[in-house]
């Protein structure tokens, strides 16, 4: 299944007609966008040309394009296709990976390397890792292709932040509730937009997402609008603040345990709270696959009408996907509120969205540890890319690209069946 | 004979102007086999999407006779048609294909193990009762494993057998499922004599020993005169002739609708 074919071979004619093409549209993009610039000198702002910059450009890509094609020719190494021909000697190794990534995820901030940057990435790349297991369940398992998640991670964000702020509720009080809110908004998407599927419901998600946001952006009574919310409380260790002065009267988490006080305390807490988080999303995940619901969400994917032959109501198993996985994007919005201490509409744009649908379809669509893979891909990519300075998104469309080219199924895509059958010892 | 188990009484579907069915009536029986024969385009598969819900039938009645109570299928959803046990396999193979066989049996069995996991929250905390009923319905469906022979591909994608393992397998998926009356659209279609010889003995056995009422949509004659107990023929939406299978083969309306007429071609 993941065998790449190697294509027939092109005639060299074709191949430069094929790279003449891609130097025309570079070309076109590139007068614009490279040949003119604004220059500021003594007569002011004025534009200037510089299309040697063009000329260069199109001859990359024209040179580009065709060794592309060469490449595919030739059928040069493809970094993944090991993984996917070792597929099955592999599986014990495969089956050894979560334990070896649990692992390391605990022992991370006490590593000699660990400093507050890292731990600080790491949380990030754990928010994105449980938001892709949310997703997942959504469009990995049922199949629902879901631009809008961000909204619900927006509403378990200001659900948190509004019962915090205004009702004095502690983070783990809200906690649940967060969660109901946000799946409570999963079940109210879900009822007009069970009768679309595919790029319809692409679509629809997708502005709900936004009304989300600009709902966010224009209640300003109750949200406070594009100024957002601050002063957040900060999570507790069951009560115990993580702050250098406590009020009064309360014992702070480094009294409690007769620790000199650290700021990395917190950061090391709020890790290890999302740490957990994600992991309980999976394990729950892991687990609801394998109960007749997660299965109906498979066999949804897979195809509606026969569910409907088969007396499985669409509606209902449509319904719990959206409530489920976006009570787990609300889960995390209230982590990501009492992180940040304030959040705004701005954290809540599309683009979140399409970062952690990338994410489940990078990762391979209903795979968990391809979600781990890709989440943390997405979140390191750039941040390793800094180097880069303004290059750095170059780099990560080339990556992007090349993931598309080796591996369009996803990074890990292979599954396992929920259920094997037993060996017959007993008679029926 | 028994009190019929599904009754079709005036069926009627129009799309727009196009009238796909017209006022059809019939009977199918449980422990029989009722072939619905007729040329391309005959309104055959719509009789099954009116009766399985997936379309309103325009007019008519359609009553399924459960021995607790009668079911007027034309006015129920698809979802509960197929919970009454009305349940049908597709002309075109409608599998879950990357899921394993033995998954596709266990989803036919939904509605049991979601009652059984107490609607997941039993499953969740692992329920011991859930447990045993899944253990339950892994017999079911080897049950049905032996009987179409796909015991050794229990654990592979059901989108990577062959052809005719296929097929077998959605009659496997809707057996799980426990009808009273199965609707079969074309179930030998594409295969060869020898496997489709084996597919009808099938057929005949399910409907014998299982005590199920089959409809069959079928073009491959000889395994409508070999296994069907009732023949209905429709042309252009109505019903031209009916009765046992060698009464139909050489009733001239039939053959008239099959061969057309000298007559007709010139008219054309």
């Amino acid at each position: 299944m993941a065998a790449i074919h190697a294509p027939a071979r092109t005639p060299w004619g074709a191949r430069f007609k094929d790279a003449a093409l891609a130097a025309v549209v570079a070309g076109a993009l590139a007068i614009p966008l490279i040949g003119l610039h604004a220059v500021d000198d003594a007569k002011g702002l004025r534009i200037g040309t510089r299309f040697d910059w063009v000329a260069i450009g199109i001859a990359f890509v024209f040179v580009g394009r065709l060794l592309m094609g060469g490449i595919r020719q030739f059928h040069l190494v493809n970094p993944f296709q090991p993984l996917a021909h070792g597929a099955a000697r592999l599986r014990p190794v495969a089956r050894l990976l979560p334990w070896v990534g649990i692992g390391f995820a605990i022992a991370l901030p006490l590593l000699p390397f660990a400093n507050r940057y890292v731990i600080d990435v790491a949380t990030t790349v754990l928010i994105y890792v449980m938001l892709g297991w949310g997703l997942n369940i959504v469009v990995g398992l049922a199949g629902l292709l879901d631009l809008g998640y961000v909204a619900f991670y927006a509403v378990g964000a200001y659900s948190y932040a509004l019962l915090a702020v205004n009702f004095d509720l502690s983070f783990w009080e809200c906690l649940p509730l967060a969660g109901v809110f946000a799946g409570f908004m999963g079940v109210l998407l879900g009822f007009p937009v069970l009768r679309l599927r595919g790029d319809y419901l692409a679509i629809v998600t997708l502005g709900f997402g936004e009304i989300v946001r600009i709902i966010l952006i224009n209640w300003q009574t109750l949200t406070g609008g594009p100024n957002g919310i601050t002063g957040i409380p900060r999570p507790t260790f069951f009560g115990a603040p993580l702050t250098a002065t406590p009020d009064e009267g309360v014992t702070a988490f480094h009294q409690l345990f007769g620790l000199e006080y650290a700021a990395v305390q917190r950061v090391m807490f709020l890790y290890f709270l999302i740490l957990v988080l994600a992991l309980v999303t999976n394990l729950f995940t892991l687990r609801i696959r394998r109960l007749p619901i997660g299965r109906a969400w498979e066999a949804l994917r897979e195809d509606e009408i026969a569910c409907r032959a088969l007396g499985i109501s669409p509606r209902n198993t449509k319904l719990t996907a959206f409530g489920i996985g976006a009570m787990f994007g609300g889960f995390a919005g209230a982590f990501f509120a009492t992180r940040q201490g304030f959040i705004s509409p701005e954290s809540f744009t599309f683009i979140e969205s399409a970062t952690i649908v990338a994410i489940v379809v990078l990762g391979g669509m209903g795979s968990q540890m391809g979600v781990v893979l890709a989440a943390a891909v997405l979140v390191l990519l750039p941040e390793f890319g800094r180097e880069f300075a303004q290059y750095r998104m170059l780099v990560f469309g080339a990556a992007m690209v090349l993931l598309v080219i080796w591996r369009p199924q996803g990074l890990l895509a292979h599954r396992e069946p929920t259920i094997r059958l037993p060996r017959s010892d007993a008679p029926i | 004979m028994t009190a019929a188990l599904l009754d079709v009484e005036r069926l009627s579907m129009r799309f727009g102007g196009v009238t796909a069915i017209d006022d059809l009536s019939f009977a199918a029986h449980a422990c029989a086999i009722t072939a619905i024969i007729g040329p391309n385009g005959a309104g055959k598969t719509t009789v099954f999407n009116c009766l399985t819900g997936f379309y309103r039938a325009s007019s008519g009645r359609l009553t399924l006779n459960r021995t607790s109570e009668r079911l007027r299928l034309e006015r129920m959803p698809d979802v509960r048609i197929a919970r009454a046990g009305v349940v049908r396999t597709f002309q075109n193979i409608r599998l879950f294909p990357a899921m394993s066989v033995l998954e596709n049996l266990i989803v036919a069995q939904h509605n049991e193990l979601m009652r059984a996991s107490l609607y997941t929250f039993g499953g969740l905390v692992g329920l011991k009762s859930y447990r045993s009923a899944e253990r339950r319905a892994a017999e079911i469906a080897r049950h049905w494993l032996e009987r179409v022979g796909l015991v050794g591909r229990a654990d592979d994608p059901a989108g990577s057998l062959p052809y005719g393992d296929q097929r077998r397998l959605e009659i496997a998926r809707a057996m799980c499922a426990r009808p009273i009356l199965l609707c079969l659209d074309e179930p030998v279609a594409g295969l060869n004599p020898r496997d489709s010889a084996e597919l009808a003995r099938l057929l005949r056995e399910i409907c014998d020993r299982e005590r199920v009422g089959i409809l069959l949509i079928e073009h491959d004659m000889r395994v409508v005169m070999d296994i069907s107990d009732h023949v209905v023929v429709l042309d252009y939406g109505r019903k031209i002739a009916e009765g046992a299978p060698d009464a139909v083969r050489n009733d001239p309306a039939v053959i008239k609708a099959y061969l057309g007429e000298v007559d007709d071609a010139e008219k054309a």
